[in-house]
């Protein structure tokens, strides 16, 4: 935030206020919306007509909307990383990058949850993990540690927002009536003083610590989900490791494409600079190397042996159906970043938000090639049954769900960054005041 | 006028190409292979089954969803009509309306009747019986145990022994599977119409009570069809099943059964998280609690 020397409050809170969607905010919350109406319309198909409007079966019992959750769970754990592991090492560059971390966090754990309850085909049904659930099953650790990991990642935006939502009670006109109604109520009581900022500061420290372990449990859990269970490519040691550098990974690109497209739009030049593009690519080298390591201890040993039952599972992903997409998930959401990012040109905005994208969608197919490549690929082989068990593409309504909760999740972002600063004001002035 | 032409001709050319567009099509049909037989069961429940299957790549594949007509004896005499299932079956019990027809005669026959459809022709098939019946026994002494199963059939006025029947006779087990009783994997009748096997396998695994059953078993016989007979007896091992692990703290057992330290190591977590969540509620009533009080405003 070097650039922020010459600036006074003032300007700093002038130019984080949250603005009014402009033509394109608009065209874009209205694709944003109708792609959530697609996938609300077929969700409406899936309970008129059951889960046999997806192409789920038998052996492919987990799909795209499996996928989804895992990748929702994986995004989620930036929260974690960029507000909790940096607010407790001290390092002060990525201020102005917790909150878009945050509410990523806080947008993607809603819809992993929703989506699961997606793929229970009947919604209601929900209520029996509740009330019939046993402790000793994973699933039921995933319920407890997601609501867990939801309510601290609430907290966490709310706590340090506070003092925010008190500088935007000040601007009632620019706010609106609603808005203001809204801030009032969540924050009318913030006035400042030397003991609320001493209450508040511990209780973000604390939440900073407790999510840390909760955050490594919720995908380590998630992990557990697939590695508790005997089948090809998912009985691994690895798993929880595996799972979380890739959710490091993910979210690290998450945060990156956010930074681009908000300092873009809301031209926040002076605080997203390119200082923090470049460190953010140093990270993101350094994620993508450590997912890369448990990548190949993931594949390695299994290739090194061959089991026969492994064999096909192997070969499909290799050589087989999967091939490209694997391939193209390894070498462009791993690979290339890997080796853009090394070089300084390549962590400059634009070419850093190119990875960052190239990083979440090579992300999105990992997951899909962890879940279902398995599936299809059973110890015991697949023997009289239709032809159509062996295979598994999802359904239209599939595809419009799991993009309708993808468009979900940025609509949430983008409505957050309408409503409230993307940027924490306060934090902002203070580190600025703390400089000089 | 060119164009005017050119579309007349393709209009042409479309009309004399739909004949052969249909016989294209109909040369496009698969084969059906279409079989039926009859069963009884203990002398007591009697059905017929009709067998759907097509060639698909060189192996025979079920084929379900095709309407089939079932009769005994001539097409006026209808036991049912049927739609074949995942297997390719399509199964019927002569109904009571035909017990009279049935009883009639000592020799009957079955057609079933498969209607067209887009990917099959109309087929048919037919199998004929002699009406008959099957008994499973036991001769058990000091040194041995036999198993001795009888064959015979309906004359029209009294019941025959058939000889030379091929037969299993056994122990039965799972999915209709059947233990040959002695060594041979299967039996014929004699001049009586009786088949013996003495009963080799020891020590077989029971019910409770150590109960197996002896079966005996005649499958697709073009004369007789498909018969069974069954007998409980008490040749095998008691066996009584081990259900102490219930009643153990296991990962595997209902949630009324959780390992102590499972329960004492998730509650734990789940305390001590949700406690920590629940001060940082509290701390956020006191910062509200505070602005309503006032104090001293920081710049």
């Amino acid at each position: 935030m070097e650039n922020l020397n010459r600036l006074s409050s003032e300007q700093i809170t002038k130019d984080l206020l949250p603005q009014k969607f402009g033509r394109r905010g608009l065209i874009w919350t209205g694709i944003l919306a109708a792609i959530c109406l697609v996938g609300l319309f077929a969700y409406y198909r899936q309970l008129k007509y059951g889960l046999v409007v997806t192409h789920m079966r038998d052996y492919a019992s987990w799909g795209i909307y499996i996928s989804n959750f895992v990748f929702f769970v994986a995004i989620s754990l930036v929260g974690s990383l960029i507000t909790a592991i940096f607010r407790l090492t001290n390092v002060h560059w990525a201020t102005p990058l917790t909150r878009i971390a945050e509410i990523i966090a806080v947008s993607a754990i809603v819809f992993a949850s929703l989506i699961i309850i997606v793929d229970m085909g009947r919604p209601e049904r929900f209520l029996n993990l509740l009330i019939h659930g046993r402790i000793q099953s994973p699933i039921m650790w995933d319920v407890i540690v997601i609501s867990t990991y939801f309510c601290i990642s609430l907290l966490l935006l709310y706590m340090p927002l506070l003092p925010d939502l008190k500088i935007l009670l000040q601007f009632k006109e620019k706010s609106g009536k609603w808005l203001n109604k809204l801030y009032r109520f969540q924050g009318s009581f913030w006035k400042g003083t030397a003991e609320q900022f001493k209450i508040s500061e511990r209780g973000i420290t604390i939440l900073c610590v407790t999510i840390i372990p909760v955050a490594f449990s919720i995908h380590t859990v998630t992990s557990w989900l697939f590695a508790t269970t005997y089948r090809p490519g998912w009985d691994s040691t690895n798993f929880g490791a595996y799972f979380i550098s890739g959710a490091f990974l993910v979210g690290a690109g998450g945060v990156v494409v956010a930074m681009y497209v908000f300092r873009k739009y809301y031209h926040l030049e002076k605080y997203i600079t390119e200082l923090h593009f470049d460190r953010m690519g140093k990270l993101v080298v350094m994620l993508s190397l450590l997912y890369l390591y448990f990548n190949i201890n993931e594949f390695m040993t299994p290739v090194f042996k061959m089991k026969k039952s492994e064999a096909s599972h192997l070969t499909d992903l290799f050589t087989g159906d999967f091939a490209f997409m694997f391939w193209a998930a390894i070498i462009g959401g791993l690979i290339i970043p890997i080796i853009v990012l090394l070089f300084k040109k390549g962590r400059r905005p634009l070419p850093m938000f190119i990875i960052g994208v190239m990083v979440v969608i090579g992300a999105w197919f990992k997951r899909y090639l962890i879940v279902t490549p398995t599936l299809l690929n059973p110890f015991l082989p697949m023997q009289e049954v239709p032809a159509s068990y062996h295979v598994y593409f999802p359904s239209w309504e599939e595809w419009a769900i799991a993009m309708g909760s993808l468009a979900g999740c940025l609509l949430v972002i983008t409505f957050f960054a309408r409503i409230y600063p993307i940027i924490p004001i306060q934090e902002t002035i203070t580190e600025q005041n703390e400089k000089h | 006028m060119k164009n005017t032409n050119k579309i007349f001709i393709a209009l042409i050319a479309a009309v004399l190409a739909i004949p052969f567009a249909a016989l294209s099509q109909d040369s496009t049909k698969k084969e059906l292979v279409l079989s039926v037989n009859y069963y009884m069961n203990s002398n007591k429940a009697i059905y017929v089954i009709a067998n759907a299957k097509t060639k698909v790549a060189k192996k025979f594949t079920p084929v379900s969803g095709i309407n089939i007509s079932l009769f005994l004896d001539n097409d006026s005499s209808l036991i049912g009509k049927l739609t074949t299932d995942k297997d390719g079956l399509a199964k019927a019990i002569i109904p009571p309306s035909l017990k009279a027809a049935w009883d009639l005669s000592p020799k009957h026959s079955f057609k079933a009747v498969s209607e067209a459809s887009k990917e099959f022709d109309a087929t048919d098939a037919e199998a004929s019986i002699t009406k008959s019946r099957i008994s499973v026994d036991t001769l058990a002494d000091a040194d041995a145990r036999t198993v001795i199963a009888k064959v015979e059939s309906f004359d029209g006025a009294n019941w025959v022994p058939v000889k030379d029947v091929e037969m299993k006779l056994g122990v039965s087990r799972s999915a209709g599977a059947v233990l040959s009783a002695g060594d041979e994997a299967t039996y014929t009748t004699d001049s009586t119409g009786t088949a013996t096997a003495e009963f080799k396998k020891a020590n077989l695994p029971g019910d409770e009570k150590g109960n197996i059953v002896l079966t005996a078993k005649v499958e697709e016989n073009e004369a007789l069809g498909n018969l069974i007979a069954e007998k409980i007896v008490p040749w095998g091992t008691a066996v009584k099943s081990d259900n102490s692990f219930f009643d153990q703290r296991t990962l595997w057992s209902t949630r009324f059964r959780t390992p102590f330290w499972l329960l004492f190591m998730a509650y734990s977590i789940v305390l001590g998280v949700w406690g920590t969540i629940i001060y940082l509620v509290i701390q956020i009533i006191k910062i509200k609690r505070i602005g309503t009080k006032g104090g001293t405003v920081l710049s």
